[in-house]
């Protein structure tokens, strides 16, 4: 079986929609940390938040209004956070910020079995997607690839964006040292808000388009938040290249550790965040130096 | 340094108090809950003599301690071992799995750490989830408590078995305080407020960090052995990440760095789960807004707080009352 190239591109497809997935969320984690030194632990309840939202969308105004509005209406919830709690929260310690989103964690995850019930809802793929695609010789879920797709196309953006034009070049200056930024005449705080923001919707996003092909249930945010921390605890804080590198890292080796050793797949992944801690205890790719 | 002041004496004596009447007098739901509230006092000790003292924040006690309830399984059932040998060779299994965690760890600080102590609990979680020798995600069962029958005692009841739980946290406070009281303690305590300083003082930051991890991890794991015999069923589930969560949470309810305060937020927290759990099911939407609040409020916890508003002056007071010549005279008892 392992001999068959078929195998190897299906694997590697799986293992890039995984990814992407994770890119898609730790991209605003990390950038947010970068920026304001902030864990925000409760990003994977903004997660299952967008997939909530998308699921009951999905019903009424159609696959495509979904995925659009999810991401405004988690961005909606992001921005009342940051008014209420976070900005209060950016003058105290880590431990204090790790804290208090953990305590959102727990709030978020009871309001959602509140509004939406303790049953997993199920959401269906639009037609244009739902079927298979034939590509380097497998035929493959269209649907996933889609995902892949959005994703690269997302990192591309936020590449461009961070690269080339003056706001990533003010996120960038931010992120490098965020007093010389402020006196250089950057508003810092706002250039926080708008990053929290679209972190937010990033997550909204990921959880819409994880819908179809997950159940979503009130504890998915929670299943999904130590992958991501993972990922940009190995590719280093606050860089959209660690980023992209931890999320390929973790998916490869989750994806291919899954079918060629199952019976270490599990713990090799923490296996390997414990020797990068070790080797480079900052990351492989940290936005800082 | 470690200090009781006449507050945290005054606390202890009261929750002291209040255990052994309940101990006494409770149905069996009461002496269930006395009993998870028992041994979550040990775990909280244990995470604060690290976190409070060493500002080394871990999210792997619970697998601690999962480690030392699935060591201590796995020798008496499977091995067959006297249970009182097995726990011995738990706990020591478990001190090891954490100095060695401790070991590695502490070069890394802040979020780092955090997150390097969640990947080797978590990995101990998945290990142990997916092994077929210790049952996978089924669990572990018939897992028998101390016979103590040869000096009358049977831990089979379990009013006995709480009365005894009581007694062994009751040691382990003193080997918590003692560890404090001791050059190691004290070595801690000066790594977490100036790390550099220590080293230039000549002392060797990383073993003391990954001593007192180690004695740590003897707490967490006498506190799975109990764990173990009480429920006498094990899940792997007692290893994952949220229980080493919540006992950071009820370390963070109870006050950081206080010993006392841990205690106080264990009681508080499962008093609230179970008084919350009869009312509603979403009773972690309350905890989670408690949490909030507490943490916003910036006062160490709910003892913190109580011991900056009256702390200093029942202090005062009572000096004046006892007209004590000295200070030590007042604190040094344990």
């Amino acid at each position: 079986m392992t001999q068959d190239l078929s195998f190897w591109t299906l694997q590697t497809l799986n293992a890039l929609q995984l990814s992407m997935l994770l890119f898609l969320l730790s991209i605003g984690l990390t950038v947010i940390f970068g920026l304001m030194h902030f864990v925000n632990l409760a990003h994977g309840a903004l997660y299952a938040l967008g997939a909530y939202i998308a699921a009951t969308l999905a019903g009424t105004a159609g696959f495509w209004a979904a995925i659009l509005l999810a991401p405004l209406g988690v961005a909606l919830v992001g921005v009342v956070l940051y008014g209420g709690l976070i900005r209060r929260m950016r003058k105290s310690g880590p431990m204090a910020q790790v804290l208090v989103t953990f305590g959102l964690i727990f709030a978020l995850l009871d309001l959602t079995r509140i509004l939406w019930g303790d049953l997993a809802l199920a959401m269906s793929m639009p037609a244009v997607l739902s079927g298979q695609v034939d590509l380097l010789g497998v035929s493959y879920p269209a649907y996933r690839l889609f995902i892949i797709v959005l994703g690269a196309a997302i990192f591309a953006a936020l590449a461009l964006v961070l690269a080339r034009t003056q706001i990533g070049a003010m996120i960038r200056a931010g992120v490098d040292n965020d007093a010389m930024a402020a006196c250089l005449g950057i508003n810092v705080e706002r250039l926080f808000f708008v990053v929290f923001c679209v972190g937010c919707a990033l997550a909204g996003l990921a959880g819409a388009v994880a819908a179809p092909l997950l159940s979503v249930t009130p504890g998915m945010g929670l299943q999904i938040l130590i992958p991501t921390l993972i990922v940009i605890v190995i590719g280093g804080l606050g860089s959209l290249k660690g980023a992209i590198a931890g999320s390929l890292i973790y998916g490869f080796v989750q994806t291919f550790g899954a079918v060629l050793a199952p019976q270490l797949a599990s713990v090799l992944i923490y296996a390997l965040l414990a020797a990068v801690l070790v080797i480079k205890p900052v990351g492989l790719f940290p936005a800082k130096g | 340094m470690f200090r009781h002041t006449p507050l945290r004496h005054a606390v202890l004596a009261i929750l002291a108090l209040a255990a052994l009447m309940q101990a006494f007098t409770a149905g069996y739901f009461g002496l269930e809950i006395l009993i998870e509230i028992l041994i979550l006092c040990m775990l909280v000790l244990a995470l604060d003599l690290v976190a409070g003292f060493g500002g080394m924040v871990s999210l792997c006690h619970g697998a601690l301690m999962g480690v030392g309830a699935y060591a201590f399984a796995a020798l008496a059932t499977l091995a067959g071992l006297d249970p009182w040998l097995a726990a011995l060779a738990a706990v020591a299994l478990t001190a090891a799995v954490a100095w060695v965690i401790g070991a590695i760890c502490a070069r890394s600080h802040g979020i780092y750490f955090i997150m390097a102590t969640l990947a080797f609990g978590q990995m101990a979680y998945s290990y142990v989830f997916e092994s077929p020798l210790f049952g996978g995600d089924d669990g572990m069962g018939g897992i028998d408590r101390f016979d103590l029958t040869a000096i009358g005692i049977d831990l089979n009841d379990s009013r006995t078995f709480a009365l005894f739980c009581l007694a062994v946290l009751g040691a382990v406070y003193l080997f918590a305080t003692a560890i404090l009281r001791s050059g190691l303690g004290r070595s801690l305590t000066g790594v977490m407020h100036n790390e550099k300083r220590m080293k230039a003082l000549g002392l060797n930051t990383w073993r003391i960090k990954a001593d007192v991890f180690g004695l740590s991890g003897i707490i967490a794991g006498i506190a799975g052995v109990l764990a173990a015999q009480h429920i006498m069923f094990i899940s792997p589930g007692l290893l994952n990440w949220t229980v080493s969560g919540e006992a950071l949470v009820v370390v963070i309810l109870g006050g950081l760095g206080t010993l006392v305060g841990p205690l106080v937020g264990a009681v508080a927290f499962v008093v609230m789960k179970h008084q919350l759990g009869e009312v509603t099911t979403y009773w972690h939407l309350v905890v989670g807004i408690v949490l909030i609040a507490v943490v916003m409020s910036r006062a160490n916890g709910i003892f913190g707080w109580a011991e900056a508003r009256w702390g200093a002056r029942l202090d005062r007071r009572l000096a004046d009352a006892t007209r004590s010549p000295t200070p030590e005279e007042v604190t040094s008892d344990a």
